[in-house]
């Protein structure tokens, strides 16, 4: 996927070394927060996450909710980064 | 230190780090399995414990017709009681509050997780309140004990392990077979280096049949914990600890097929415990270590949300102290007593369910 295509503005949601399941159920409140954002095609999430389940789960349930998902790993890290369709 | 005590070592070693290793590849959470049921009725980790379980019984009893084993059922199956259900109550609470059961809390520490660690140091603090409670929690254990002597239903019923397998195997077997085609044995993810759940569920069943056949047991992790907590406790509170009649005891006294002398308990001493579980303990954290570092996700992150660490803490104190009282952790009893038909095991398993619902319900308030 093609991360120019995403909204510039960024919101980064940094939940590096939390446990299972916080990191999804902390991941779930931000995007409920920011969704109208989102939804608006204004804002993306990039979550940070080093948490080899999360990834699996975050992506399953961002799916789940129709949006957009690209996964990149940079220095040891997982970046989730969630958007609108387009 | 005999040569038969370093062969033992050595496989223990072996079995700890490939354990850790594809644990941490796959994320293999065990508490997760049973938390998921009820905080997101997800059963994807479920069916991969029921193919560990499955797989495990087969090769055992594989192992035990064909005069393998050196003991069948093991050395300390425990008795049957109520004290196990509740024991798997308990311990389901804390597996959730903690994010990882005991293996999970290992392997997670191993890559770096500083709730994990957290973890591992209630599980010692568990261990060592348990020598507190253990006279009055020994004597409700032991006059609610049921048909003293016997631990397993073949035992019980008289009738041969094999007819309980082969009556098992059927169902098991045709869940299994109708996943696999469905595909819902496999998981998609991103992630570097993955390995599938379902892989390692078939490893960590052999993984159980050579601990077995090494140290005459399953996988054993928490007897040493509370080696930790009387250590420690020697050290600062001298006159305390010579009160704890707890780690005095030493239950275990077998001879392993090499000649090994296999003698134990809970207390301070270097002894057949901590040669069979100290290997295993090291090899885990060793092996999750050696599996995120070749991937470059070996990271200590101490800002965490301070509610996670506390989490992990008293999660693991929860753990510690309910492997204590049900006797034996949740790799013991799943891994291990649950395919050879334990009753315990079949009592702490049951507890496991509605105290992962608890643990749940309180995880959702906290974070």
């Amino acid at each position: 996927m093609n991360t120019s295509a995403f909204p510039d503005q960024v919101v980064t949601l940094d939940i590096i070394g939390q446990i299972c399941p916080a990191s999804l159920l902390i991941t779930l409140r931000k995007i409920n927060e920011i969704k109208d954002a989102i939804h608006q095609g204004d804002l993306r999430l990039d979550v940070l996450t080093d948490n080899r389940d999360a990834v699996g789960t975050i992506s399953e349930a961002v799916a789940n909710m129709g949006y957009v998902l690209s996964t990149e790993k940079r220095e040891g890290l997982y970046v989730l980064s969630i958007s609108a369709v387009r | 230190l005999t040569i038969a005590t370093f062969q033992i070592v050595l496989a223990v070693l072996f079995v700890g780090l490939v354990s850790g290793f594809v644990m941490h590849r796959a994320d293999f959470c065990i508490a997760g399995a049973f938390r998921d049921l009820f905080l997101f009725r997800k059963t994807f980790m479920l069916r991969m414990v029921l193919l560990l379980v499955a797989l495990s019984m087969l090769l055992f009893d594989a192992a035990r017709r064909t005069g393998l084993l050196p003991f069948y059922p093991f050395p300390l199956p425990g008795a049957i009681s109520p004290a196990n259900l509740v024991g798997g109550l308990m311990f389901g609470i804390g597996m959730v509050l903690a994010g990882g059961c005991v293996v999970g809390t290992l392997y997670r520490a191993g890559s770096g997780n500083f709730p994990a660690m957290a973890s591992v140091a209630g599980l010692v603090a568990g261990s060592g309140l348990y020598a507190e409670i253990q006279p009055a929690w020994s004597s409700f254990h032991k006059s609610t004990m049921l048909f003293p002597g016997m631990s397993t239903l073949p035992q019980l019923t008289g009738l041969d392990p094999t007819w309980f397998v082969a009556a098992l195997t059927i169902p098991a077997g045709f869940l299994i077979f109708r996943w696999a085609r469905e595909g819902s044995l496999h998981r998609e993810t991103a992630v570097e280096g993955f390995i599938q759940p379902w892989v390692v569920a078939i490893v960590l069943a052999f993984l159980g049949l050579a601990s077995w056949l090494a140290t005459g047991m399953p996988m054993g992790i928490t007897t040493s914990y509370a080696k930790a907590a009387a250590w420690i406790e020697s050290c600062v509170m001298p006159g305390h600890f010579d009160g704890l009649a707890y780690f005095k005891a030493a239950p275990l006294d077998v001879v392993l097929p090499n000649g090994y002398r296999l003698i134990g308990g809970p207390g301070a001493a270097l002894d057949g415990i901590a040669v069979i579980q100290f290997p295993l303990i090291g090899g885990i954290l060793a092996g999750s270590f050696i599996s995120a570092v070749s991937l470059r996700e070996f990271r200590i992150r101490f800002r965490v949300p301070p509610i996670q660490i506390a989490s992990g803490l008293a999660g693991g104190v929860v753990m510690g102290l309910a492997s204590r009282m049900a006797p034996g952790c949740n790799v013991w009893h799943v891994m291990g007593g649950l395919p050879i038909f334990s009753v315990p095991s079949i009592l702490f398993v049951l507890g496991l369910f509605p105290g992962a619902w608890i643990g749940s319900g309180l995880l959702k308030r906290l974070v």
